[in-house]
């Protein structure tokens, strides 16, 4: 099918003939079902309240189509650039949306974990997937988990058995390179941590050049009683990129999840974070950092669903807006009626730093109950001329104080960051591209 | 090294500033004295080079250049320093790694090599022993949850590891009880050399206890109406300002 905005997403999806069919009837049938979700929800427009405050045309102007290819020609010297310094982990890298064994390293995994390509996990253990893929996604999908459901041609599977701990955190990184037209690439990545069970996940989105493509990933995580993990999500995607992240959270009782997501990279990019507690006694703390410069869309959706009683969630997140830059922030947190003792805090801090920069935030709390700690706040300013009259009575230029000012507002969320090598790198990268940021 | 010749200055269109001469020599404590709304603290921001000012009129030379034309880290960089009244909070910025960037910078200006990270924090050590300053200092955001004694420790602290050859302390002692003013006026006194010159603006004469000036100047209305030694400020203690405004007048 041509890729025009006319049709819509049907050009990111695989043809639907009878050769597309894997043979596993489940899985062929949610496909299926997925396709029909696409077709039928059509294009949202600024209408939809989700897309209120982003259009699709430019994505859809793109022409991304899907890639048949799924092996690289990449060696791992290749990733070197690409790596932290000094950060020990397990890897898993994806080249354009496809687990490549050849540039990972699952070394020495425990007893009790599993790491794999789901591609290779649905055809040697389908079963093992059967109940988990779409599990936390569920029935009713949003359009671009949908359409990966529907596109779906690989992603990681991560599975610690009851109790098991991971010593060293688990990298995936994402890579993307430059192909013959633009391409889309639409992972699914499944993490399941059962009872009591521990790790930290590293999620880097990087690339080799400035090319075009889209990812459109979508993420499915259950916490089971107890367990705990940390994720950190790094988005360094390349200038012209753009970059779809759904992220599906289900937390059992008593578990408790971090996640530290940074979005710098990408000509435009969205990213969806939906939690519903599945037990009590859950925490849930989303820490958020994003800086847009000239030509770039951050756009961050959370949906926090307290459910159920005594769970306790906190989103704080923070945006640096430069040049033309832009951001969306749009948070929901929602408080069952039968969910009393819930304690929930929301806050969105922005940083403009030019005429041209925007950001729409709209944070919402959503309360039935009664016996509830809830907040939100948000706030959109300007750097202090106080605060930059300070660092320049001290010697420091203008450039570099404000840098420091920004590195500084930053700084809350960098100091998430564990290792301090993930941490650095970081920081490093985000003082890079405000030393690149044009000032009014 | 500071010449201060006719100084006019504005804030809005309101002039605080009425041609104002000053003259501080190598070494020279100086204590500018005035009544509030005289106009002292808006001759240390106008010498620092904070926005919000007019100079209408007069010229100030520090170092033999022409202060008003630089920059604020330009005035910073020939080795001009103001301990702020109210010192600004910097949520995030931690003080060690600001005052390595700021060093580091006036160093860069004037072409000396920058210092690394080890013989930086054996500066600090060195510097926090002097001013009897807990370590714990070095790992906080700057003056982010401090108590008003503890700015102002933290100003003096940035004065003695950027060794200015003017500081200027504008009301340095507003706010301090009397062991945070003994804390602060030791500190000063242990930066005092040949080569150092100390403005110090202040209302009250409590700080003279401790600093000794070699001079003492009273500001009233825009200009220096008297200036003298040291006696001066305990003639000040005595008889307040209003018989100098009466003199003014006369």
């Amino acid at each position: 099918m041509k890729a025009t905005p006319g049709n819509g997403f049907a050009p990111w999806l695989p043809d639907d003939g009878p050769a597309a069919a894997t043979g596993l009837a489940w899985f062929d049938s949610r496909r299926a079902k997925a396709r029909a979700q696409v077709r039928d929800q059509g294009i949202p427009t600024t209408k939809h309240e989700a897309w209120r405050y982003t259009s699709l045309t430019r994505l859809l102007e793109q022409g991304f189509t899907p890639t048949a290819e799924a092996t690289t020609p990449l060696q791992p010297r290749d990733l070197e650039p690409l790596l932290v310094p000094g950060l020990d982990a397990y890897r898993v890298v994806l080249v354009n949306g496809r687990f490549i064994p050849g540039l990972s390293d699952l070394q020495h995994l425990p007893a009790g974990v599993r790491v794999g390509g789901l591609a290779q996990i649905l055809k040697s253990d389908p079963d093992a997937l059967k109940d988990r893929l779409n599990g936390v996604v569920g029935e009713s999908q949003p359009l671009f988990a949908a359409l990966n459901t529907a596109g779906l041609d690989d992603g990681v599977v991560v599975l610690l058995e009851r109790g098991a701990q991971l010593e060293r955190p688990i990298e995936l990184i994402h890579l993307s390179v430059g192909m013959d037209e633009p391409r889309v690439a639409q992972p699914r990545h499944i993490v399941v941590l059962e009872a009591g069970a521990q790790a930290s996940l590293i999620e880097r989105y990087v690339s080799l050049g400035e090319a075009l493509y889209c990812t459109n990933s979508v993420l499915e995580l259950s916490l089971g009683r107890d367990a705990v993990l940390k994720h950190q999500r790094i988005q360094t995607e390349s200038a012209n990129a753009f970059h779809i992240a759904g992220l599906y959270l289900s937390l059992g009782a008593g578990s408790r999840y971090q996640c530290v997501t940074v979005g710098l990279g990408a000509a435009w990019a969205r990213t969806d974070l939906n939690v519903r507690f599945a037990g009590e006694h859950a925490e849930c703390d989303l820490q958020g950092l994003y800086l847009a410069g000239d030509r770039q869309l951050m756009d961050f959706h959370l949906d926090v669903d307290h459910r159920l009683p005594q769970c306790s969630s906190r989103e704080n997140f923070k945006g640096i807006l430069y040049g033309k830059g832009r951001a969306v922030f749009d948070g929901r947190v929602y408080v069952a009626k039968d969910a009393q003792r819930t304690d929930a805090a929301m806050s969105n801090r922005n940083l403009l730093l030019s005429e041209g920069a925007e950001v729409d935030t709209k944070p919402q709390l959503e309360i039935n109950a009664d016996d509830v700690k809830c907040s939100h706040g948000t706030t959109v300013g300007q750097i202090e001329p106080e605060q930059l009259f300070y660092l320049r009575s001290r010697g420091l230029s203008a450039p570099l104080a404000r840098r420091m000012l920004c590195l500084g507002f930053a700084g809350e969320i960098l100091d998430c960051l564990t290792p301090d090598a993930l941490r650095d790198q970081v920081a490093e990268q985000v003082g890079s591209r405000l030393e690149l940021a044009p000032i009014d | 090294m500071l010449s201060v010749k006719g100084l006019k200055a504005n804030v809005g269109d309101k002039e605080i500033l009425k041609g104002l001469d000053l003259e501080i020599g190598r070494g020279e404590v100086h204590a500018i004295m005035g009544p509030n709304g005289s106009g002292k603290s808006t001759l240390a921001h106008v010498l620092s080079g904070r926005e919000g000012y007019t100079v209408t009129g007069g010229s100030v030379t520090f170092e033999g250049q022409d202060l008003l034309d630089l920059e604020p880290e330009a005035r910073a960089h020939l080795g001009l320093f103001l301990a702020f009244q109210y010192p600004v909070e910097l949520p995030g910025v931690n003080n060690t790694y600001f005052l390595k960037a700021a060093l580091n910078a006036i160093r860069k200006a004037r072409g000396e090599p920058e210092l690394d990270a080890v013989s930086f924090l054996r500066l600090m050590k060195e510097k926090l022993k002097v001013l009897h300053l807990d370590d714990s200092l070095l790992k906080r955001p700057v003056n982010f949850g401090f108590s008003g004694g503890e700015k102002k420790r933290n100003e003096i602290f940035q004065m003695a590891i950027l060794e200015p050859k003017l500081a200027i302390l504008d009301e340095t002692d507003s706010g301090l009880d009397i062991d945070a003013l003994r804390i602060v006026a030791d500190g000063v006194n242990a930066l005092r050399s040949p080569e150092r010159s100390v403005i110090l603006v202040t209302h009250y004469q409590r700080l003279l206890d401790y600093i000794q000036p070699d001079y003492v100047h009273v500001l009233a209305k825009g200009q220096i109406i008297r200036s003298g030694g040291k006696e001066l400020a305990l003639e000040l203690e005595d008889k307040g300002y209003g018989w100098l405004g009466a003199e003014e007048a006369a």
